[in-house]
Parts: C-alpha cells; sequence; structure tokens
C-alpha cells in the first residue's frame, strides 16, 4: 500500500498521483463557511475529497444528500452556489483563492435539511403529479406556496455584477470534437493530409479517458500514450487545440457552438469529426444516488487526475473490464477493495481480472448490488448488499453486507453521442453491444471512437486515423495514403450490461438522479398511458433535469421496453437538442453590439445641456435644459421660433439622391403627387403610400437638376424607403441610380422671423431675398464657406431655411450658425418643440398621426394625390378605398373646456360607448394658450364646429370640437415671408 | 508641420474628441485635422505591427457609382480590374474599392494629396450632350464613411471577434474587399498591407464613428492593441 501523503488533505494521494494539480500552489477557499485547502488546478469537488467532505448539495425534490457521481460534470449533484453564481458544477470549477461555495436545495445546514423531510411524504407526490394535480379547481392556490418556495435551482441575485462575456468566429477545415485517444488520433491523420485543424476539448490536459483510465496491468500505459499523442498534436503546425472548451451545439452547415470561460465560439468547419467519447452509466439499485455511491470512472478521475483516494474501503460494481481496471487503481489509491460483485455470469478471465484475483479480491459472479446502505442522516454509506441474480432484474434476495464507504459502478457505457444528434444523426440499439450506436451520419459529419462504438484502444487509434483522413478529405484535402478500415471487432461487446437494473421493493432505485425519478415512477407513469419516451418523459419529467438524461434516458427506454414488451431496436432515446451544457445568458449576449448613429453636432447638444432622445438608432435633442424644467424649456424654445430665430438639428432626415434620365417618372411611380414638371431649384412634397394605400412616408423633393432630384425621407422611414426604391427601380429598370446619402449630410433648419437676417451673415453666394429664393426654394450654395444644400420649407410654420452640407463639416456649419445669431439671440431647439410647431401649423408625423391602415382621405392628405397619373404605388388601392364610405377621419382639435386636461396620444374617441377614433397629437400650445390637437374621429363628426368625446386617463369624457387647420397662421404666411 | 486643434478646421473627423482624449497630435492633411501620433511614434510602430487602430477619416476619399461609372474612371487614368470585391492600387497609392461592376470607392494613398480625387471630383459634371453620356454618378463619400485603418498582426484574430468573414492572412489575401457586418454595423473591409505588416482598411458608417470606434478598441484590448497616429501607419512601408 501506498503511504499517505497529509498535505492539501487526508484522502490526498502522493506525488505520483494527481496529473492536473500543482502541488507547489495550495489554495484556500471556503465551503459552507469552513476553510478548505486544495491545490492549483483541484477542482472544488475534488478539493473537498480531499478533506473528506463527501456531501456537496442536495437533490432538488427529496433533498437527499449528493455527492460525486462523474467527477466529469456530468450530473447535477455537484451544483453549488458560488456567490451571485448559482448552478456551478463542483467537480470541474477549478478552486481559486478566497472562492468562497456553498451547497444547494437546503433548509438550515447542508448536512442537516430541514426540507429533507419531504422525502417521507414521497408517496403523495406520484409521477404526474402536475398532471394528477392541476386540473382541480384551486389547487394550484393551495400548492403555490410551496411550490414557489422550492422551485429553481441555487439562489439568483438579482443585482448581481454582469460579467465580461463575449464572442468569437473560429474558422477550419476540419473541426475534432473530443481529445481522446479517437480525437487527438483523428486531428493528426487531418492535418496530415493537409487540413487546418481545430481540436475541441472539454479538459485542460488532452488525453480523454487516457488521462485516467487503465490499458491493462501497467498503469501508466494509458498515460503514456496520451502525452505521445498530446506532443505529436502539438508539434503540428496546423493543429490549433481549445482546451477547457466545450462544444455545445452543432448547427446547420458544420456552425459548432462553443464555451470556453467568458467567451463563446462560433465555429464554422467544412467537415467535423465528432471524438466525444462514451458516458459511463449508472446502475440502478436501492440508494444509488447516495455519497460514496459514484461511476469507477470518477474514482479514477480523482486518483489520477487529482491524487484523491476516493474511499477506504469499497466494492466495485462490475460488467466489463473497466471495474477491474477500477479494483486495480483503487488498490494502487490504498483503498481496500472489499469485493468486486459482477453482474456477468461468466467473468473473461483477462490480464486484470486475473490481477484483481492476485491481489485476493473476491470476485462475485452473477451477482447484483441490490442496496447501499446508508450511514447517519445519509451523508454517506457504510456498506453494499449483494446478492444472486436469479433473473434479469432480480436476485434471490439472500443479500451479503459488504462493509464499504465507496461503491464503485461499472457495468456500462452510453455513446456521448448527444452533438452528434443535434447534426441529425440516427442512433440504433445493438443488442450485442447492449447500447445505442450511430448508424446514418449526415453529410459532412464523421464519429470515431467510442461514441462511435469503438472501444478496443488499437481499433480507437486505427478508426481515428481513418475517420480524420476521410474528414480531411472531406474538406478538399488529400495529403498522405488512404488509412486502412477498421476491419473485425471493435471492442464494444462485453462493454455494457443489458440490464444493470435492480428494482428494490422499498423504492429510491433511481433512474434520474436530477429529478429523484425511481423505477416504480417510471412503471407507473407508463401504466398511466406516457408509453412512447417523448410523452413519459414529460410525464415523469426523466431527462429534463440539468443533466438532460445523460445518465438516465438509457435506463428509461430500457424501462419502456421492457413495460411495453417493446424489441429496444425499435425505439430510441428523446430528442436532444442544443446546448449540450448549460449557455450562460451572457454568452450568448456577447458583447451586446447595439450601434448608435450620432449627428455630426452631437456633442454639441451635449455641450448645450440637452436632452437627448432616441429615434430608431439616432439619438437627437428632446429639449434643451434640465429634466424638471422640461416644460418650461420647451414653451422657451417655442417662442424663440415663433418670435425670433431658432436652431434645430435635422441630420437625422433621411436623404436620398435620385439620378439618371428617368428620375422624375421613378418618383411619379414612387410617390402620389407629379414631379415631371417641377422646375429646378423648387422642392415639391412626397407622400408615399404602400401597394395598400396605407401612408408610410413622407418627405420633400428637390429638384437639384433636370436629372436629379434630393429627397428626404422620415428618420425612421427611410431605411424602408431606399429598400423600396431599389426592389422597384430592379423590377422596373428604369434608368436611374438610388443613393442613400443620409449620413453624408449633416442638416439644420434655421427658422423664425429672424431666420434670413442670421443666415445672410454667413451665406453670401445665395440671394435669400424673398423673391429670389421664396418658399419651396431649392438653392446650391455654401454657408460659412462650407458647400450646402438650401431648402426654403415651412414644417415648424415660419420662415426658415433647412441647410445640408457635408456631415464632416456639420459641427463647423452649427458653430458657424449659432455664432451668426449670437447677437440676435438664436436659440436651439430640439424636437418636443419641433413638434409643438408643426402641430400649431397642422402638419402630421407620418407614425404617429398615421397607422398601419390610414389613407390619404383618412389623413386629409387627397390634396397630395396626383388626379391624373397612370400609375403610383398604392394609386389602385386608393381608388378603391376612396369609391367606398370614409370610416373616420383625422381633424385639429381644441377642448370645449380651456381647464380641461391635455388628452394623451392614444386616447380614445367615443360616441355612445363605441370606440370610433383616438387621439393622435395633443398640446397645450404655447402660442395659442389653448389645447389643440389632431384626432381620428367619425366623418360625421368631423365638420368643422362639431363635437365628439374623448375618453381620457380614469374613463373620463371631455368635449372636444373640430377645428379647421392649422391652428397656426392660417393665411401662411409667416413661412413665406 | 506644426500640431493644431481639430476642431480649427471645417472638417473635422468624426471621432476626433476621442483622439483628443487620447493625447492625439493634430496636422492638417488636405485641410483635415488627422491625428498625426499620440507623443510616442516608437512605441506606436511596435503597436502598429502588433496591433494598431488609426483614424483616417480626414483623408480625402470620394466614389461613383451607376451606369458608365467604371468606364468613365478608366477613361480618366484608373486602372480597375474586372473583379468586384477587389481593391486596385492606382500609381499614386490611392486604392479603387470595386464594390460592384459599376461602383467604386476611391481612397486616397496615406499621404493624403488628395489630388486625383480633387482632379476626378471637378472633371465629373453632367455635361450638355443630348442624349447624356452616362458616366456615373458622384457618391459623398469622405461624408458617409469613417475611415478606420487597423494594422498588424493580430488584427485577423480581433476581427473575428467582431465580424463573421475570414480574415486570416493565408485566407483573405491583400486587395480582397469583403462587405460586411462588423459589430453589427455594415461596413466594407479591405486588406491593403503596409510593408510587411497586415493592414485592414474599414469604411463604415460616419454616424456610428463613436460606437464603432469604442467596439473597435474594446475588441483590440486582449491583444494589446491601441490607437496609432497616421505616421505610425505611413512608417510601416
Amino acid at each position: 500500500m501506498t503511504s499517505m501523503v497529509e498535505t492539501g488533505g487526508v484522502n490526498r494521494l502522493p506525488d505520483s498521483f494527481g496529473r492536473l494539480i500543482d502541488r507547489k500552489r495550495r489554495v484556500a477557499f471556503s465551503f459552507e463557511g469552513r476553510e478548505i485547502e486544495g491545490f492549483a488546478g483541484d477542482t472544488i469537488a475534488a478539493a473537498l475529497a480531499a478533506n473528506d467532505q463527501w456531501v456537496l448539495s442536495r437533490s432538488f425534490k427529496y433533498r437527499r444528500p449528493r455527492g460525486i457521481l462523474t467527477m466529469a460534470g456530468q450530473d447535477s449533484n455537484t451544483l453549488v452556489q458560488i456567490g451571485a453564481e448559482p448552478n456551478v458544477l463542483a467537480d470541474r470549477r477549478i478552486i481559486e483563492p478566497a472562492l468562497g461555495v456553498m451547497g444547494q436545495n437546503y433548509d438550515g445546514s447542508l448536512e442537516a435539511d430541514r426540507g429533507n423531510v419531504i422525502e417521507l411524504f414521497g408517496r403523495f407526490l406520484p409521477v404526474g403529479f402536475y398532471y394528477k394535480t392541476f386540473y382541480k379547481r384551486g389547487s394550484w392556490k393551495f400548492w403555490e406556496k410551496i411550490i414557489r418556495g422550492r422551485a429553481g435551482l441555487g439562489k439568483v441575485d438579482l443585482a448581481a455584477h454582469h460579467g465580461y462575456f463575449d464572442k468569437q468566429y473560429l474558422f477550419a477545415d476540419v473541426a475534432v470534437v473530443g481529445g481522446g485517444p479517437a480525437g487527438l488520433s483523428a486531428a493528426l491523420q487531418a492535418a496530415e493530409a493537409g487540413a487546418e485543424v481545430i481540436l475541441i476539448d472539454e479538459w485542460p490536459a488532452l488525453g480523454g479517458s487516457l488521462c485516467y483510465a487503465r490499458l491493462g496491468r501497467e498503469g501508466d500505459a494509458a498515460f503514456n500514450l496520451a502525452e505521445k499523442l498530446a506532443a505529436q498534436v502539438k508539434a503540428k503546425g496546423n493543429i490549433h487545440v481549445l482546451s477547457d472548451a466545450t462544444c455545445t451545439g452543432w448547427f446547420a452547415d458544420n456552425w459548432l457552438a462553443i464555451v470556453k470561460g467568458s467567451r463563446f465560439y462560433k465555429l464554422r468547419a467544412r467537415s467535423v469529426v465528432m471524438a466525444t467519447g462514451s458516458l459511463e452509466q449508472p446502475a440502478v439499485f436501492r440508494n444509488n444516488d447516495l455519497p460514496g455511491v459514484m461511476q469507477g470512472t470518477a474514482a479514477q478521475r480523482l486518483i489520477r487526475l487529482y491524487g484523491v483516494r476516493p474511499g477506504r474501503k469499497a466494492v466495485v460494481l462490475a460488467a466489463n473490464d473497466d471495474a477491474y481496471g477500477v479494483a486495480l487503481d483503487l488498490g494502487d489509491a490504498g483503498c481496500e477493495v472489499q469485493a468486486v460483485v459482477d453482474l456477468r455470469e461468466q467473468v473473461p478471465e483477462t490480464a486484470m481480472v486475473h490481477a484483481t484475483r492476485g491481489r485476493g479480491v473476491p470476485i462475485l459472479a452473477g451477482y447484483a448490488v441490490t442496496e447501499a446502505i446508508p450511514g447517519t442522516a445519509k451523508l454517506g454509506i457504510l456498506g453494499a448488499a449483494a446478492a444472486r441474480i436469479a433473473r434479469e432484474g432480480e436476485t434471490d434476495g439472500a443479500a451479503a453486507v459488504f462493509e464499504c464507504d465507496l461503491l464503485c459502478m461499472s457495468t456500462g457505457y452510453s455513446p456521448a453521442g448527444q452533438i452528434l444528434h443535434h447534426a441529425g444523426t440516427k442512433f440504433t440499439y445493438d443488442h450485442a453491444a447492449n447500447m445505442f450506436q450511430p448508424a446514418i451520419l449526415p453529410p459532412h459529419v464523421f464519429a470515431a471512437g467510442s461514441v462511435n462504438g469503438t472501444y478496443a484502444m488499437e481499433a480507437v487509434l486505427a478508426e481515428g486515423r481513418r475517420i480524420g483522413w476521410a474528414a480531411a478529405q472531406d474538406a478538399g484535402f488529400a495529403r498522405g495514403t488512404e488509412p486502412p478500415a477498421v476491419t473485425g471487432d471493435r471492442g464494444s461487446f462485453g462493454q455494457t450490461h443489458a440490464w444493470p437494473i435492480f428494482p428494490h421493493k422499498a423504492g429510491k432505485d433511481f433512474v434520474d438522479f436530477d429529478e429523484d425519478l425511481q423505477v416504480k415512477d417510471l412503471v407507473n407513469g407508463i401504466a398511466d398511458g406516457y408509453d412512447d419516451i417523448e410523452l413519459l418523459k414529460r410525464y415523469s419529467t426523466v431527462g429534463m433535469g440539468p443533466s438532460q438524461g445523460r445518465h438516465s434516458a438509457v435506463a428509461a427506454v430500457r424501462v419502456l421496453a421492457k413495460e411495453t414488451a417493446t424489441d429496444l431496436a425499435t425505439l430510441s432515446v428523446t430528442t436532444q437538442r442544443p446546448p449540450y451544457v448549460p449557455e450562460k445568458f451572457g454568452h450568448l449576449a456577447g458583447r451586446v453590439f447595439e450601434p448608435e448613429r450620432h449627428t455630426a453636432m452631437h456633442h454639441r447638444h451635449h455641450e448645450l445641456g440637452a436632452r437627448m432622445m432616441v429615434a430608431g438608432l439616432w439619438y437627437r435633442p428632446a429639449f434643451y435644459g434640465k429634466p424638471e424644467d422640461r416644460d418650461q424649456a420647451i414653451r422657451e424654445e417655442v417662442q424663440a421660433v415663433r418670435s425670433n430665430v431658432g436652431l434645430i438639428d435635422v441630420s437625422t432626415l433621411g436623404g436620398l439622391d435620385i439620378r439618371g434620365p428617368d428620375a422624375a417618372e421613378f418618383l411619379n411611380r414612387l410617390y402620389t403627387f407629379t414631379y415631371a414638371k417641377q422646375p429646378v431649384g423648387r422642392s415639391r412634397y412626397v407622400l408615399m403610400c404602400d401597394q395598400t394605400g396605407a401612408i408610410i412616408d413622407d418627405g420633400v423633393a428637390c429638384r437639384i437638376h433636370d436629372e436629379h432630384f434630393y429627397v428626404t425621407a422620415t428618420t425612421s422611414g427611410v431605411d424602408g424607403v431606399y429598400r423600396l426604391m431599389l426592389q422597384w427601380n430592379a423590377q422596373w429598370r428604369l434608368d436611374v441610380d438610388v443613393a442613400n446619402v443620409t449620413a453624408a449630410y449633416a442638416g439644420v433648419n434655421i427658422a423664425g422671423p429672424r431666420a434670413r437676417e442670421v443666415l445672410a451673415k454667413v451665406c453670401h453666394d445665395v440671394d435669400l431675398g424673398p423673391e429670389a429664393f421664396p418658399y419651396m426654394g431649392v438653392r446650391l450654395g455654401s454657408v460659412a464657406g462650407i458647400p450646402a444644400r438650401l431648402l426654403r420649407v415651412g414644417f415648424v410654420g415660419e420662415l426658415g431655411y433647412e441647410i445640408h452640407a457635408p456631415a464632416s463639416q456639420g459641427e463647423a456649419l452649427w458653430d458657424a450658425l449659432m455664432a451668426a445669431g449670437g447677437t440676435a439671440g438664436i436659440r436651439p431647439f430640439g424636437v418636443e418643440a419641433q413638434r409643438v410647431l408643426r402641430l400649431e401649423k397642422g402638419h402630421i408625423i407620418i407614425g404617429q398621426d398615421t397607422d398601419g391602415l390610414t389613407h390619404p382621405f383618412e389623413a386629409d392628405m387627397a390634396w397630395a394625390i396626383a388626379k391624373n397619373k397612370a400609375y403610383f404605388m398604392g394609386g389602385r388601392s386608393i381608388a378603391i378605398q376612396t369609391a367606398r364610405p370614409l370610416t373616420r377621419k383625422l381633424v385639429g382639435f381644441t377642448l370645449e373646456d380651456p381647464s380641461a386636461p391635455v388628452p394623451e396620444e392614444c386616447h380614445l374617441t367615443v360616441r355612445n360607448g363605441e370606440i370610433t377614433g383616438r387621439v393622435t397629437s395633443a398640446v397645450r400650445s404655447p402660442t395659442l394658450d389653448r389645447v389643440i390637437g389632431l384626432a381620428y374621429v367619425a366623418p360625421d363628426q368631423a365638420a368643422e364646429g362639431a363635437n365628439f368625446d374623448i375618453k381620457i386617463a380614469g374613463g373620463r369624457l371631455i368635449k372636444g370640437r373640430v377645428v379647421k387647420l392649422p391652428f397656426y397662421d392660417p393665411e401662411t404666411k409667416r413661412q413665406e415671408m | 508641420m506644426a500640431a493644431i486643434e481639430p476642431h480649427a478646421q471645417l472638417r473635422r473627423s468624426f471621432v476626433y474628441r476621442k483622439l483628443r482624449d487620447l493625447g492625439a497630435r493634430f496636422e492638417t492633411v488636405n485641410s483635415g485635422a488627422v491625428a498625426i501620433d499620440f507623443g510616442k511614434a516608437a512605441a506606436e510602430m511596435e503597436t502598429a505591427n502588433l496591433l494598431g487602430l488609426a483614424d483616417l477619416s480626414p483623408l480625402p476619399r470620394t466614389g461613383f457609382k451607376g451606369a458608365g461609372a467604371v468606364e468613365w474612371l478608366q477613361s480618366q487614368g484608373l486602372q480597375i480590374g474586372a473583379e468586384s470585391n477587389r481593391g486596385y492600387r492606382q500609381p499614386g497609392g490611392e486604392l479603387a474599392l470595386r464594390l460592384a461592376p459599376s461602383e467604386i470607392f476611391l481612397i486616397d494613398s496615406l499621404a493624403g494629396s488628395g489630388a486625383l480625387i480633387e482632379r476626378l471630383n471637378q472633371a465629373w459634371s453632367w455635361g450638355s450632350e443630348k442624349p447624356r453620356k452616362l458616366i456615373g454618378y458622384p457618391m459623398p463619400r469622405a461624408d458617409s464613411h469613417a475611415w478606420f485603418a487597423l494594422s498588424g498582426r493580430a488584427a485577423p484574430e480581433m476581427f473575428a471577434k467582431i465580424c463573421g468573414i475570414d480574415l486570416r492572412l493565408d485566407k483573405f489575401e491583400g486587395g480582397r474587399i469583403a462587405q460586411t457586418s462588423i459589430a453589427k454595423m455594415s461596413g466594407i473591409i479591405l486588406r491593403q498591407d503596409q510593408g510587411a505588416t497586415p493592414v485592414f482598411h474599414l469604411l463604415a458608417d460616419s454616424a456610428s464613428a463613436d460606437y464603432l470606434w469604442e467596439a473597435l478598441l474594446d475588441a483590440m484590448a486582449e491583444f494589446g492593441g491601441a490607437p496609432v497616429g497616421l505616421s505610425a501607419l505611413r512608417g510601416l512601408a
């Protein structure tokens, strides 16, 4: 027996064990408030096991103590909480200094859980509990508090700090998933063939099972092979190894999702080799879930990877030769093996069996473990009861008890084929091997090693070479000679027992540890009529926990096959979907790229104290001033424009250059007005409807040249308008070029009675006089030395000039106009003031005063429709609509009661309790000192002076009165000054 | 050339405040204020070889598109090959990016004299012929697009964090163009190495330049990447 080393825990083994730990670096952390010391490289579970702490958490349903099962992060037994992070896999998370680890799912303390009392009431929680309970009226009321109190795994901290997560693309000719012997062999061969290879492996060291398993009598043969293969991989320049990385899913066209730390990789490969290995399966017997009962490979991982003795006295439940490797390894680690209980009637006398016998370990052939004997409070086990197998799943009942604190299960495997499932691989059950195996692989996807049913090491390596070459060839590389096909026995027979399930009359024989499901639960579920595996899954929740059926799916199918007397070969496990392991929302979110668009004057607005508002991706000044002064600021901005001069940034307005011989014809077809005879130097309103006749955008078309229109569009509408233009241009094949120049032009509107006076100070090459440059005129010139397109527009109802200039000079343009307006008291104004100003003028805003169904006649826009055009987009629909009576009409209104509150957008207009329309805009006008607004009303209530009711907040009705538009300056003299 | 304040110019970079905050020294290049360096010339050269980000937005550029555009540019002496999504180097060092059969995005050399671009902008006119000869239409590329350059050996790996195109040096050779999504924005990437150093020119929405600059710096941080001046980029040649 090897001598024990106290350092790093009472169960720590000497230096020859523990490949992943660095004994020179001690790491202290806490578990349940108790200080624990481990070594760098230890996982939480390994360090705790080294310190004789075997209970890690409690089960979700019955709160049974749980400990190490796989040591591979494949089960939910080891889920712990670290600070704000719940559900951390204790058998995979590496310890760090000062890590504060707590168990999950208990009330009181981990080792004395008050909630464990529920186990006593287990019979009142039958399979299909939800199905059987909640169809009864009132049952939810009774159960809600109990269920909410116990629901969820771990504790979510709603104030948790946002971590730094990101994503990265990867590209490869061949991707190999799994760094075990098959994966290493495949990667080497694919690289040899000339392919660029990415090898993805979950572990910090390459080698897979070679790092912990035992090949034959000599303990180090496997590891020596791992080191040799890993060195060859490292020497290859065209193999990129991603260690500590988990492939979580396969998606179309060989797109692999990979999680490594806080990064989410998106790998695109021409071909993929799945060498994901196999998952050792637990046997089913009473108390098979307690701490101290673990898989043989888990014990080997503890010994070889972390240098931890898994127990003091052990029993090995066997059904294959690997179990004897476990027995030998346990012996090497100083653990007293009491017996090997082998399910097989005939045990082949292999080298490892022989060696086990040689150590004096009793081998009980044809026996099963019927029960693990629990210790105090089920925190561990005291022994294992074994009995002779009488027939499938049954023993003769006369049990012998072996004293032990460790019971290792080595009774078989199932392919880790989840990602192959994602790719659409068909699996079939092989009765000879007692395992599901991949039968039909999709194109460009390959499988090698035990996931493919190949277990014999020489065959695994040969298959890896063969498949690596095939994958490279599939990716377009074929350097070297094709390795020979693997023939003969691949070692899949005798690995897995056909029926390692021994139900106990007292139950607690768990098939699914996540959900605490016992054999009888599945049997009862099937008896309840859920006799299809997909139905049984949903009814019983088998396979629905965090480990997603990795250890329960095959056992559940076996039980189903038996209970329904169905051939297993006709069944399959439930559908496997990504992700293979949990992905955090942080992984999926990554850096959360959210582009923002800033106008050229964006920073000037901030400097002037603007409160910004979002318009699509754009940021626009809502108003200038403190939030608490909002209303006052808006009023003052409105007054500045009405009585003096204001400046607004309109850069976000869409800008489209339409150029070519057919430019006017193009606009004629797209917009409702006519443009063929529009003079150069003039702008004209544009109104766009979709094919159903609904209004979708508006703006102005400025004719800069006979063949050139500069068309504006709404901030949020321009991208859609541009897309429509490209689509129709391609269809109509007119001689027109369409360019979206929105970002290229900054724009301002200088508006107010003194606008001309201010502009004249910096614009010397355009005659700004009312005759030379009238309302709706367009000029090219320069402002403060900056080339500009000048438009006389009237959106706010005052003398105004829109100036569109190159974006790179937009800030300089703003600076020049603010400086020029300094003595006049120019004031910047924001979108809020503009909305008031335009409403006073009765102008609609598309999308606010219209909706997805508004046609021009409803919106009182008939004036914008050309009467004699052969065609325009939506024209036919509008003609049909106008032939029918109107159902609503947009009108201007004011309130009969001047003291009534201002209605809000979308407050309803009603008549006799029936909805007739809605308010679209409303404001108390600073200029007119009364409430003004736009609303849809019934057509017979749309005449000037008609009254209608508005239902405001709280259900109160207030009286509106229809007013002729515009509210302000009805003769439009001010904007035409 | 004497250092200047960027806002002394009418034409300003879309990210000049960020550059100024990082300690950039500006010089005038063709009436635009360019971040020439950040006061650490030698270190910037090293960074430029590893992973540098330079703002070239003030340098001249233009574009022409539409029927007849390429033929007209060729008649003006430009050397433009038949393949789209390639950048064609001109004798003066300018690069004509053929984005489509009838679309050219022309960027100046790092000298930034703007001579060719100015000549073309002047040469283009509607003309008076009837019917008019189709020669394409000018595009305001100096204003629609910010212009950044990413240099250095770590650039492809950095791009892999924000862009789905395989830009590894042996897969995306010099002269190739990708019109793609970068940090969720539409953009144009052209690889045009300076000497032995890989350089990727990035042209994207000028209105989102602030956002893109920050997204790039964030993606660059793990590689030790940092902003560099035009001077370092020129020094790579």
